[in-house]
């Protein structure tokens, strides 16, 4: 099974709380449903990322539950029923929150990586 | 997660997975993948489907419900697809939990339980009697000391006692109660319904407008319908009137634990009905005496200010003639704590009853392990369905989980059996507690301190049963056990928790049986013995006639017309009058000393008053001369009789009839007798001592004395009450009948501790013997069917039936060996405690221990040779082929 292995090879640990901010910045070009939005962050991220489905869906329903985003059944181009994720105003709200903590980690992580070139 | 709606989430979480499944197939199919290839691949990529949702699920918070609810569902399949294992587990538990609850409702009502009261730790007692003993105190000792003390807010006094209730001219025996008018006050008790009594209901004028009385609420729903128009109304006791004026909450029933008075009158009530010869100014009359301690006084201040007063009080209280008296001139006042009440029948049975706590203890730790290894030996055979529930993504806590939600049902279910079995069993008990003269009140609710330690119990046992079992076993190599495929090769491990229990069991159940055979033989030989006078047949009724109109030579008269009635009725075969019934709760007691010849001086005496033919009718044998005759009479010549023990001490190695005995009591009514007959030693008190020295006078010959019952002799029971209920509703109408008791009950009251002791321990060692053989034939069963495939090869290479029985019988053997020590060692350290409770036989008669040993053998071989017997009738070739 090579795609499997590959899948193994590539695969990078998403740090604590980083699965929700890429939820919530995919979510943010219009309503999506889970698989549609594993396949986004992988394409997105050039086939790095994988997200787990172990992780992605939890992840998803605490999204909800914490209202950052919404939840309707509507039909795919497909004519398939698919539940389907939008963001809320409080989730747009979370995601620039998350988006500049974000920036000042990724600043801090280069500044400790890479001294000489800031 | 609200609950309900648990249902619609779930199957969108389905419709969602889905989804997401056919999504990624669809995918793949368009990149031209072959679309059952493409299904695969997509399932790969998804991973545990199962696992995702629970992992899901965990988002939704309010998960543990829901797997509250899962769990139980399932521990309840499991536990209906194995009712063997159940039944034998719950019936473990309930009897458990059952005995233990029992013995300890009993324990908490008589000794633990505080008084329905606000702030009972306040409470003490008040006692007076030589040092160590807890009397009780006069009224003139009350008085002097309720002036003189300063620690208390207020003392109060109280005398339980039954009454006569006279209603539309029938009368009826009640319990009652007197108390000071201090009483309710110091108690600080709230009326159920109108007022309770206080000092003005006391005064020794308050009859002028009418004295007052209270109820108890049982009293008041029983008698009264529960109506509150009660209040007001007149009520005659003991031929006086007094209005009822409230009715006491139903969680206060007196004083006394045992005793729960349905009417309680002033002492008021006593003096107006008695006058000057009330009970009340007797300084020989006693009362329970208690107070409450002065709000941040303590207990030992308390004591100090009692000891800076007592020598005055007691020196203005006493009767001038105290220094004869030895009760009176060793006696002391003392301070006991009083938030129990009293409880004379916690005193006598307290040691009894902690040692009964002490057996079902121990019966709880057998009944516990038994089920440990029943759970244990359950959870090994269901270690291939632990190990694939684990594989299909059950976290391991999740098994234990499992495996606890399991022993808690079980722990439920048994705490529940056990209450309503304690109920029942706790009657039992009190059926043995209980005295045949007045029914004996136990308030046996399970309160919270008996719930809380059901509850405690069971949750132990749930520890102790489900969660290390689980723990130990949940530790499994999921991949390396699916890959052996064989249920039975992974549980070939011993488990050393479980073989470590069995050998415990034997040790306790060794000792729990030694115990109760040592009980039962000490009770069977205070049964058995001959205690001087005859116990079948006879019959002895009390009677009250202070009410009648006949006085001295009157009563006598009654008395011998009464006697005349029962003698010519039909069944009736002799009958007499005794004043002290043998092995009753009171006695008599005198001092004398012989006239003639140069024996001894003074010599303490029991004493018994009884009528012509007495001994005739108890069957104890005349030994010399002749027993008392109706001519005995005031008037003749003064006689008394001794039995042996007194007349070889007064008289020794020489005959006493016709020898004279004087009284050396302080102004003693009769001054010498005539000793006229000799008769056997019988018991007085308790069949445990040795006869006393007894005295024996004729009643007709003490005008003063008419506090005297009946004595018949019978074929039949039933023929006697049936005379006694004529002759006294003929001659004498309206005096209450007291409850008649036959010698034999009496004799059973009288060693109730004893037969208590007996049965439950018989009972207790019964169960434990038979937990534990449940527990070595689990043990074995589960062996043999582990282990049939190495039997089968045993058996084909060579080995006999019967070294496949001694295979197995071999671990009990072991078992046995390291438990009938333990066992011996602990039953020897036990002598120690209860050697004063038996009678007559020795806690370390090796018989005792023989005999135990070998039941205990006897069972264990029993329970292993049925599994031993299946070993040796394992088929080679079904068993290896099985494998």
């Amino acid at each position: 099974m090579p795609e499997k292995k590959e899948r193994y090879q590539n695969r990078i640990e998403l740090l604590q709380g980083t699965l929700d901010l890429l939820i919530l910045q995919t979510l943010q070009w219009g309503p999506q449903h889970g698989y549609g939005i594993s396949v986004a962050i992988r394409n997105r991220s050039g086939e790095i990322l994988q997200v787990d489905t172990g992780s992605l869906y939890p992840a998803l329903h605490r999204l909800e539950k914490q209202r950052w985003i919404k939840a309707e059944w509507k039909v795919s181009e497909n004519k398939q029923r698919a539940k389907y994720y939008r963001l809320t105003a409080a989730g747009k709200k979370q995601l620039s929150r998350e988006l500049s903590k974000w920036s000042q980690l990724s600043d801090a992580m280069a500044g400790v990586l890479n001294p000489d070139e800031t | 997660m609200i609950f309900w709606r648990r249902k619609t989430h779930e199957t969108e979480l389905d419709e969602e997975l889905r989804t997401h499944l056919s999504m990624a197939a669809q995918t793949r199919m368009e990149r031209g993948v072959d679309p059952e290839e493409a299904e695969r691949a997509a399932r790969g990529e998804f991973g545990n489907v199962g696992l995702v949702k629970e992992a899901t699920r965990d988002a939704w918070g309010g998960r543990w419900l829901g797997d509250l609810l899962d769990d139980t569902r399932y521990g309840l399949r499991m536990l209906g697809k194995n009712p063997g294992f159940t039944a034998v587990a719950m019936l473990t538990l309930a009897l458990g939990i059952g005995s233990n609850t029992a013995v300890f409702s009993l324990i908490d009502a008589l000794l633990l339980r505080s008084l329905a009261v606000p702030a009972p730790r306040e409470l003490v007692h008040i006692s007076f009697g030589p040092p160590g003993t807890k009397g009780p105190l006069s009224g003139p000792m009350f008085d002097r000391l309720r002036e003189r003390q300063s620690a208390f807010t207020d003392l109060f006094a109280w005398k339980n006692g039954p009454m006569v209730l006279t209603e539309k001219d029938a009368a009826r025996p009640i319990t009652g109660a007197y108390a000071t008018g201090s009483a309710f006050p110091t108690l600080k008790l709230k009326p159920r319904l109108g007022r309770l009594l206080n000092w003005q209901d006391d005064e020794p004028d308050a009859s002028s407008n009418g004295i007052a009385a209270v109820i108890s609420e049982a009293f008041w729903i029983e008698h009264f319908g529960g109506d509150p128009r009660v209040l007001g109304q007149p009520i005659t006791v003991d031929g006086g009137t007094a209005t009822i004026v409230g009715v006491m909450p139903r969680s206060f029933n007196g004083i006394t634990v045992d005793y729960a008075p349905q009417v309680v009158l002033p002492f008021a009530f006593d003096v107006a009905l008695r006058g000057k010869s009330s009970c009340r100014f007797r300084a020989s009359c006693w009362f329970h005496a208690m107070g409450r301690l002065k709000p941040g006084l303590g207990f030992a201040q308390a004591r100090a200010n009692l000891s800076t007063i007592a020598g005055d009080v007691l020196k203005e209280s006493l009767p001038s003639n105290y220094e004869r008296v030895d009760y009176l001139r060793k006696g002391i006042l003392s301070l006991t704590p009083g938030r129990t009440g009293n409880s004379p029948l916690g005193e006598v049975y307290g040691r009894e009853l902690w040692t009964l706590q002490a057996l079902v203890g121990l019966l709880m730790i057998i009944c516990c392990a038994n089920l440990a290894s029943l759970e244990l030996s359950r959870t090994l055979n269901r270690q291939h369905e632990l190990v694939v529930r684990s594989a299909l993504g059950a976290g391991r806590l999740r098994l234990v989980r499992q495996l606890v939600a399991e022993s808690a049902i079980l722990a439920f279910a048994g705490a529940t059996a056990g209450i309503v079995l304690s109920q029942w069993m706790s009657a039992l008990l009190v059926g043995y507690i209980e005295q045949s003269d007045f029914p004996v009140f136990l308030d046996l609710r399970p309160d919270t301190a008996t719930l809380a330690a059901t509850i405690a119990l069971a949750t132990l046992t749930v520890i102790l049963t489900g969660a290390l079992p689980a723990l130990t076993l949940t530790r499994v190599h999921t991949e390396e056990m699916l890959r052996s495929g064989a249920q039975r090769t992974v549980a070939r491990k011993r488990h050393p928790f479980a073989a470590s229990l069995l050998p415990v069991q034997v040790a306790l159940s060794l000792l729990l049986a030694s115990l109760a055979l040592l009980f039962a033989i000490s009770t069977g030989k205070l049964l058995r013995m001959d205690p001087g006078f005859r116990v079948k047949g006879i019959t002895l009724f009390g009677v009250d006639f202070e009410r009648r109109p006949e006085k001295s030579e009157a009563r006598l008269d009654l008395h011998r017309r009464m006697l005349e009635a029962l003698r010519q009725a039909p069944g009736v075969e002799a009958a007499s009058v005794i004043a002290a019934r043998p092995l009753g709760d009171g006695g008599m007691d005198e001092s004398a000393a012989p006239v003639e010849g140069n024996g001894p001086e003074s010599r303490h005496l029991f004493e018994n008053v009884v009528g012509p033919g007495y001994f005739q009718t108890a069957g104890t044998q005349v030994l010399a001369g002749r027993e008392f005759s109706q001519f005995d009479r005031l008037g003749a010549t003064p006689v008394c009789i001794l039995n042996e023990a007194a007349a070889s001490f007064f008289f020794p190695r020489q005959s006493a009839l016709g020898k004279h005995v004087r009284s050396t009591e302080p102004n003693a009514a009769r001054a010498t007798c005539e000793v006229i007959a000799v008769v056997a030693d019988a018991k007085y008190l308790s069949l445990r001592e040795p006869a006393p020295p007894t005295i024996y006078y004729p009643y007709e010959q003490l005008p003063s004395f008419n506090w005297v019952g009946f004595i018949t002799r019978s074929h039949d029971t039933s023929a006697a009450v049936a005379a006694f209920k004529n002759a006294l509703s003929r001659l004498a109408p309206d005096t209450p009948l007291l409850p008649p008791i036959t010698m034999q009950r009496q004799l059973e009251d009288s060693i109730g501790k004893e037969r208590l002791t007996a049965a439950l321990s018989l009972f207790f060692g019964g169960l434990a013997l038979l937990l534990t053989s449940i527990g070595l034939y689990g043990l074995e069963s589960q062996r043999v069917a582990q282990r049939t495939a190495e039997i089968g090869l045993r058996m084909a290479l060579g080995a006999q039936g019967k070294d496949m029985l001694w295979f197995i019988l071999r671990e009990a053997g072991v078992v046995f060996a390291i438990g009938v020590p333990i066992g011996l060692a602990l039953t020897f350290a036990a002598s120690h405690f209860i050697g004063a409770l038996l009678y007559e036989i020795s806690p370390l008669d090796p018989r005792i221990h023989f005999v135990t040993v070998l039941i205990l053998l006897g069972a264990g071989f029993l329970a292993s040779f049925i599994p031993a017997r299946r070993a040796m009738s394992v088929d080679p070739m079904v068993a290896l082929r099985y494998e």
